[in-house]
């Protein structure tokens, strides 16, 4: 299985903790995360962006996505 | 109308319907503990000796129901009691509400008296889950906890409250339950590709789990399974979702799987797994378990499509939707000579069992006294994999048993919550005397509240799956696994205000059944075995279905 890096924009309610869980995701899961960027989502005070990159096989991506999109507070999973 | 925070939490609970909670009181549920008392007419409280064991009982409840589970505990110690409970019930799927006090806000982070962040501890553990700061959240957070444990995938959720949250007093709106998510829609091309893979089959095999038993779609599986004529195997999970009198009925598949349902796991061209996660323990070496047969999974819940099993086509929805659109689809089809392979097998298993007071005839002549709707809790080791083969289940949710975390000191709980909800129906509980030491605690709850809990302790004095593995893998060095115990379990019983039997050939297990199914309170039943007994047939880690020891 071929690894490649990839970028995700991950968008989470504003509320206290919703980073924790989405970092704890990776530890638990075992996916690797390469760089980490959070912030205020433009024009919208309830919603923070997250951009990461990762890195794995497709396969590891797609659970990453899947698993992602199961977190209460995760809003939005892209690929950019 | 103005309540307390506390107060809210109570309401909100009978508003969601909620009739029994399990718990245990402290300082941080105080609050909690107090508006309960006022509400003990509308609100049953159970309490357990440990906190553990009420997670459990509320976990054990939710199984045999549907319903959510409720377990209430205090800050600190009781919030880490509860840690093994939400685990186990968020490895195999089950609607658990959890609601821990905490130390007053003002006191959070200070390392104050009982003070654990228990949102930290359980945040891998749990659907979600919430800390509360403020009376005003109260109710719809916990409203939002209810709409989470039991939309989609079912899952545990914990709600920790801090005092000064329950102490305050602010408007109450009623505690009306939100309507579930909704489910995303299926792919409808999926159901086509499914049933061009199913037509075109000449051996296939249903692999049912839990998640039929969730989806309350075991009759249309069974339906299903007619129109494509195929044999259904099952992994632990999912075990009571079919009558036991239903001929296609091959028994559990995996590591400690029925010699039938190996067989034709392993022969099968398409397997049409509906509800299942294919643990480690049911596929073994996932290459070559996927080598030879196409997979079409069934799920409601997308991260498990391709999560172990990469499978052919995957049909993502609620299973008793996509159950009966699929069987609108599929052509009705016949395989006599695969199915008589089946029945060949079935045969085989059965020629090789031996009588004698052992594990499979202890089963039995419990069998004999229990029925269709008789709800049977396990512990964790040999005697839930011979449960799990022997015991012929046949109407869901009567199987509570610790699939996914393997959580030895599962069973008294989960017997109590099954038997809570369950008036004077007798609730048999299957466990091992390694199994039943972690928490045989709780028998004394089961006393308290009269509970026709009938004991069965598969009594080996070793800790005999381990021993299994150290006798076959590591050349009989019994590390720490030869219990020598010299419990006796008639006075134990007798002690805590119950009543014991010992049986030591099935004579005598007879007599103690006959008496024990007489009786309105719980009773231990303590049942010699041989140590030397070893679950068949049995896969081992890693291996494949080839590979497969079967004497």
């Amino acid at each position: 299985m071929e690894i490649k890096n990839f970028t995700l924009s991950i968008i989470v309610t504003n509320k206290a903790g919703v980073l924790s869980r989405v970092i704890g995701l990776f530890s638990k899961r075992g996916y690797n995360i390469d760089t980490l960027y959070v912030g205020p989502k433009v024009e919208d005070s309830r919603h923070s962006r997250i951009i990461m990159t990762s890195s794995g096989d497709d396969a590891t991506r797609e659970q990453i996505i899947k698993q992602l999109r199961k977190i209460f507070d995760v809003q939005e999973v892209k690929l950019i | 109308m103005k309540l307390r925070g506390a107060a809210i939490v109570i309401e909100t609970l009978i508003a969601h319907g909620v009739t029994d909670v399990f718990g245990y009181p402290g300082g941080a549920v105080l609050e909690l503990y107090n508006e309960l008392y006022s509400r003990s007419d509308r609100l049953r409280h159970i309490l357990s000796c440990h906190e553990q064991g009420a997670s459990h009982a509320a976990d054990g409840y939710a199984r045999a129901t549907g319903r959510p589970g409720v377990v209430i505990a205090t800050s600190g110690p009781g919030a880490t009691n509860l840690v093994t409970g939400i685990a186990t019930a968020y490895l195999d799927s089950s609607p658990l509400i959890a609601i821990t006090g905490n130390v007053s806000s003002n006191l959070i982070g200070k390392d104050s008296f009982q003070e654990v962040d228990i949102a930290g501890i359980t945040m891998p553990v749990t659907k979600h889950n919430y800390i509360v700061k403020r009376a005003e959240d109260i109710e719809d957070t916990l409203c939002e906890a209810f709409q989470i444990a039991c939309s989609g995938r079912p899952g545990p959720v914990l709600v920790d409250i801090t005092k000064d949250a329950q102490i305050a007093e602010v408007e109450f709106y009623g505690g009306s339950p939100k309507a579930l998510f909704a489910v995303p829609e299926t792919d409808l091309d999926a159901f086509e590709k499914a049933s061009k893979l199913i037509d075109e089959s000449e051996k296939p095999y249903i692999y049912c789990g839990g998640g039929v038993i969730s989806s309350g779609a075991g009759k249309l599986l069974a339906d299903f399974a007619e129109r494509i004529d195929a044999p259904v195997g099952f992994s632990m999970m999912g075990l009571s979702a079919m009558d036991c009198d239903n001929p296609r009925k091959l028994g559990m598949t995996g590591m400690h799987g029925t010699y039938p349902a190996i067989k034709m796991n392993e022969e099968a061209d398409l397997i049409i797994a509906v509800g299942v996660r294919f643990s480690d323990r049911a596929t073994g070496d996932k290459d070559e378990y996927r080598k030879n047969t196409k997979i079409v999974h069934i799920d409601i819940d997308d991260a498990e499509i391709n999560k172990n099993i990469s499978c052919d086509v995957d049909i993502v929805g609620n299973i008793s939707e996509s159950l009966s659109a699929l069987c609108k689809v599929v052509k009705k089809s016949s395989h006599a000579e695969w199915n008589a392979l089946a029945e060949n097998y079935k045969r085989e298993a059965e020629a090789k069992f031996t009588g004698g007071f052992n594990p499979r005839s202890i089963i039995r002549a419990v069998q004999k006294f229990t029925g269709k709707n008789t709800i049977v809790a396990t512990d964790v080791g040999q005697h839930q994999m011979w449960v799990a083969q022997y015991y012929r289940f046949s109407n869901p949710r009567t199987f509570l048993t610790s699939g996914g975390l393997g959580t030895m000191g599962f069973g008294m709980g989960a017997a109590i919550g099954a038997s809570s909800a369950n008036g004077a129906a007798r609730t048999v509980l299957f466990t091992g005397d390694g199994s039943f030491h972690m928490n045989l605690n709780e028998f004394a709850t089961a006393v308290r509240y009269k509970l026709p809990i009938v004991v069965i302790v598969m009594n080996n004095n070793v800790l005999g799956m381990v021993r299994q593995w150290q006798t076959l893998f590591y050349e009989k060095r019994y590390s720490q696994t030869v219990l020598d115990r010299v419990t006796d379990y008639v006075k134990l019983a007798e002690a805590f205000g119950g009543t014991g039997y010992k049986a030591a050939n099935l004579e005598e297990l007879q007599n103690a059944l006959d008496g024990a199914f007489k009786s309105g309170g719980p009773v231990i039943i303590d049942c010699a075995i041989d140590r030397d007994e070893m679950v068949l047939p049995m896969i081992p880690a890693g291996g494949s279905y080839a590979d497969a020891i079967y004497n």
